[in-house]
């Protein structure tokens, strides 16, 4: 593998970091969020003052996990108190909040962003190891989580607050585990893209981010683990493979999430899954 | 369900195709990147017809030593992580012998040390982001630096026009940070009164409640960072709202957009800039009448910094010896070139050297105000 | 002075504000889809309004051809895209909404150039005075189309057989049915004039910049969504409210925090502090 294809794992790791840390809060407990770039950014931001400050690496990822979370945590307690729609809203909100602050904070570098970031010293192969790791290690949590009573009460929660308040399940604290939990993951993703650019400005935290990777979620199928990594590692790759359409490809990005929402809302999960059970009923 | 997932299936097949690029031993490869979707492709399509022209004018005059040039292009999007892949590629997949960035800051600081690191040049047309030549001796930039331009502005408010009460109204971005940063590190000893300073948000291009504050405020001068499209709007509007004090613009203003917005309220503007437009050298006209004939549309400021970037770069394959790195680092660095922005050479950090060109904006068209050649008030850090 | 000239330009800028989130409002209220694409249908109607001003020469020309093409848009995009969706929840055809945006800014940015367009003749250039206080023609045009737009849907909404079809939908579907009410029509219509008013804002906009570009809605898609949550979903009412009162919080906000905060980001502040205190909304009825 040489380094064009590394820094291609690096950048499709950080986005299945991020899409797995959103599917916890959007897939499987079902409070849909549009501003998940603001914790990616406040991860990112915490971990670059970090390492700056000379903290070493493994102090850093837990660092950016942790402010990150904090936010979430914030944020989460809204959730408990705005219904569905208004959360939607509340949490693109935050993320316009969060990219508006940075931008006039000279303490982050404004809009120069910050650049005085070390090297994370792992070299090249060893830095995609970690990679590699931290998906691996958030993508096993993640199918604990489905599996524990933790999981049950998130798809209790997402499918009907109502009923599962009777049935006795604390919906507040399951919310804000999910976006305890979820925000996490995103701060992580966030010092992990700070040691892969060295440089972070405002900008790469923005809408646009929030959006695609919620697209990730959704195309994958909400909810359903796998889906959701096929879905970020294909969107991440899509503007790789098709230089020839380069003048096309966001046109295409859009597109793909118009015809997966109108024919197949659940994603390739729903895909594959109606797919098997046609082949089943062939068989029989 | 059968034709949903035909729809589907067609969908990711069209997006699944995979260029294979017509591999020729003879020719010689400069890597481009530029923000062609997105919030900045307006820049990204001008930098990147500006760079293609200079190809283009160098193929037709017998290309390198006999080989051809393949100018290989990729969209950025604007987006530092996607640059990142990007240059390894261009290095790595595409094996190009010299790279340009015709992007913003962001992307470009971002791969500013793959390049470095690969012992690749880069040449950056005219991000502004003061650290990317720091990341090593590789890195070149052929555009102005926002803290060289700022101090431009400040001789010309103070010095050419007389003008000491200035109001700052900035884009809110790197562009209008450095842009404001240079004009009062060099207040004071222009005598400069800074009165105040507003900033606006890229996509703004309703300036009201500015507009009626900067009118208050009274100033005799008002400096203004933007791009055409927060400008045309923003100078309409001063206008309109009686405030007939001057304004100086900077090389974002530099488009025939902008006077296309503005209209008559942009007559009297005065700009710094690369370009001039009344230039008499060959370079500048050449690349002037060329770009106009071949895209059928007016050049602008960006076209002409992707133009210059990309004809250092062609000068030093040709002229280096070698293709080899540091053969072409050694020669930019020893040399001077003639672009359609003017006779480029390089300090030690790999800024340009390079005189401000002055244009105001009469009957419809830029034309040539003044030039600033005071080299001590233009030195660019060498460190 | 001052500070008339600053409520003033709020006014001037939440009017803007106003007759976009209107439209989405409309939509919201009958149907509860959170429609990001209006935003994409307002640059459209820029998009004609200056075109078809060009070729004709004629400014008003011009934008009944954006109000009609849009409105007719609007209905195709209610027809093909989110009748399907009704049953499903709510964030499907948020998401669709949201792809069908981009898809449209960058089908205009392949079609039209990324370079934006303008008018031959910039248009309403002059300012009037009114004693001390004076006003761009063009700001001018902007109040007065806005008053006369909404005050055209107040009419429709309480004079017509429309307006009492829509409120009896709105509030009641099934029961309006039994009363012989057409609803599928009322839906159709509905999308037409919630177009034909993102249209009509995207053509003083174009008038008020004398410049129109691919990505001029993605300021108003997010932000309207602000204002109709602050005006409590669904109410006209309160969104004209909420859309004036934040065009006179961001006048000020530009002047006096712009050293802290993004203009941008002030309309969330805002909505999040009021979302905290009221979780309703500003202005909705009840809970």
């Amino acid at each position: 593998m040489g380094a064009y294809e590394l820094t291609l794992v690096a950048v499709v790791s950080i986005n299945v970091m991020l899409a797995l840390g959103l599917n916890l809060i959007t897939g499987f407990c079902g409070q849909v969020s549009l501003g998940h770039a603001a914790f990616f950014g406040t991860g990112a931001y915490a971990a670059a003052l970090m390492a700056a400050a000379g903290w070493p690496l493994p102090v850093v990822l837990v660092a950016g996990g942790v402010t990150a979370a904090v936010l979430g945590l914030l944020v989460g307690f809204t959730s408990l108190r705005v219904r569905e729609d208004f959360l939607a809203i509340t949490t693109m909100g935050v993320g316009f909040v969060f990219v508006g602050f940075v931008r006039k904070q000279g303490w982050l570098g404004a809009e120069m962003g910050l650049t005085n970031i070390p090297d994370h010293g792992l070299g090249d192969i060893g830095f995609i190891l970690m990679c590699l790791g931290l998906v691996a290690a958030m993508a096993a949590i993640s199918a604990h989580i489905k599996r524990s009573w933790l999981g049950f009460g998130f798809a209790a929660v997402a499918d009907d607050e109502a009923t599962a308040r009777t049935l006795g399940i604390n919906v507040p604290l399951y919310k804000l585990a999910a976006f305890v939990i979820g925000t996490f993951l995103a701060g992580v993703a966030g010092a992990v893209y700070v040691y892969f650019t060295r440089f972070i400005i405002p900008g790469a935290f923005g809408f646009t981010v929030s959006i695609s990777i919620l697209s990730m979620v959704i195309v994958g199928g909400v909810g359903s683990l796998w889906g959701v990594i096929v879905a970020a590692v294909l969107l991440t790759l899509l503007p790789e493979f098709s230089r020839v359409i380069n003048d096309y490809k966001l046109l295409l990005y859009g597109a793909l999430i118009v015809l997966t929402m109108r024919f197949a809302p659940d994603g390739l999960a729903g895909i594959v899954t109606s797919l098997s059970r046609r082949l089943r009923r062939s068989e029989t | 369900m059968r034709i949903r997932l035909k729809y589907l299936a067609l969908a990711l097949s069209v997006t699944g195709w995979v260029c294979a690029p017509a591999q020729a031993q003879d020719v010689v490869k400069i890597g481009f990147h530029a923000p062609l979707t997105g919030f900045a492709a307006a820049d990204g399509k001008s930098a990147k017809q500006g760079a293609e022209l200079a190809v283009a004018q160098a193929n037709a005059a017998g290309g390198i030593n006999g080989k051809k040039i393949q100018l290989v292009v990729y969209d950025d999007e604007g987006k530092p992580e996607n640059t990142i892949p990007l240059a390894n590629k261009l290095i790595g997949q595409d094996k190009v012998a010299i790279a340009v960035s015709g992007g913003y800051s962001g992307p470009t600081r971002a791969a500013a040390p793959v390049f470095n690191r690969a012992g690749m040049v880069y040449l950056s047309a005219y991000a502004i982001h003061p650290d990317i030549t720091k990341a090593g001796d590789f890195i070149f930039r052929t555009g102005m630096m926002g803290e060289v331009q700022g101090r431009a502005g400040a001789k010309l408010m103070a010095d050419m026009l007389k003008k000491k009460k200035v109001v700052i109204v900035a884009v809110n971005n790197d562009f209008g940070q450095a842009l404001t940063a240079g004009v009062e590190e060099v207040a004071g000893k222009f005598g400069l009164n800074i009165v105040k300073k507003y900033t606006f948000a890229m996509p703004d291009r309703q300036f009201g409640p500015l507009v009626a504050q900067v009118k208050a405020d009274a100033p005799e001068v008002i400096y203004a960072p933007g791009y055409f499209f927060n400008a045309g709007p923003l100078v309409a509007q001063l206008r309109a709202a009686g405030v007939d004090v001057p304004i100086i613009g900077q090389e974002g203003y530099d488009s025939q957009r902008f006077i296309e917005i503005a209209g008559k309220a942009s007559e009297g503007v005065i700009v710094t800039t690369s370009l001039d437009r009344d230039s008499k050298s060959p370079a500048t006209r050449a690349f002037i009448d060329d770009y106009e004939k071949a895209y059928k549309d007016r050049v602008d400021m960006v076209a002409a910094s992707g133009n210059a970037a990309a004809t250092v770069a062609i000068e030093a394959l040709r002229k280096a010896g070698s293709l080899d790195g540091k053969a072409l680092r050694d020669f930019i660095r020893a040399n001077a070139f003639e672009t359609s922005i003017g006779k480029l050479s390089f300090n030690g950090l790999g800024e340009v050297k390079k005189p401000v060109q002055v244009q105001v904006v009469k009957d419809a068209n830029f034309h040539h105000y003044a030039v600033i050649d005071d080299l001590v008030l233009l030195a660019p850090p060498e460190k | 002075m001052l500070h008339v000239e600053l409520v003033l330009q709020g006014l001037v800028n939440g009017s803007m504000y106003a007759v976009v989130a209107i439209g989405l409002t409309l939509i919201y209220g009958l149907l509860r889809i959170l429609h990001v694409a209006h935003a994409g249908l307002y640059t459209l109607g820029a998009y004609i309004t200056v075109l078809t001003t060009n070729a004709t020469g004629s400014l008003a020309l011009g934008i009944l051809a954006a109000m009609l093409v849009v409105g007719l848009c609007g209905m195709l995009v209610y027809r093909l895209l989110y009748e399907p969706m009704l049953e499903r929840p709510p964030y499907v055809a948020l998401i669709a909404s949201i792809g069908l945006f981009i898809c449209m800014e960058e089908s205009y940015r392949i079609v039209f150039g990324p370079y934006g367009s303008s008018f031959d003749m910039p248009r309403l250039g002059e300012r009037i005075a009114l004693g001390p206080i004076s006003i761009a023609a063009a700001d001018a045009a902007m109040l007065v189309g806005a008053i006369v737009l909404l005050t055209g849907l107040a009419m429709l909404m309480r004079r017509t057989r429309f307006g009492v079809a829509w409120r009896a939908t709105v509030t009641d579907p099934a029961m309006a049915r039994s009363f012989g009410i057409d609803t599928i029509k009322v839906r159709y219509v509905n999308f037409f004039i919630a177009s034909v008013f993102a249209a009509a804002a995207g053509s003083l906009v174009a008038v008020l910049n004398n410049l129109v570009e691919p990505t001029m809605g993605s300021v108003p898609s997010y932000k309207s969504l602000a204002i109709i949550v602050l005006g409590g979903l669904g109410q006209v009412g309160g969104t004209l409210a909420a859309a004036l009162l934040l065009g006179v919080i961001e006048a000020y906000g530009t002047i006096y925090a712009g050293a802290y905060l993004d203009r941008d980001a002030i309309a969330f502040i805002f909505l999040i502090v009021v979302l905290m205190i009221r979780p309703q909304g500003l202005f909705a009825r009840g809970s």
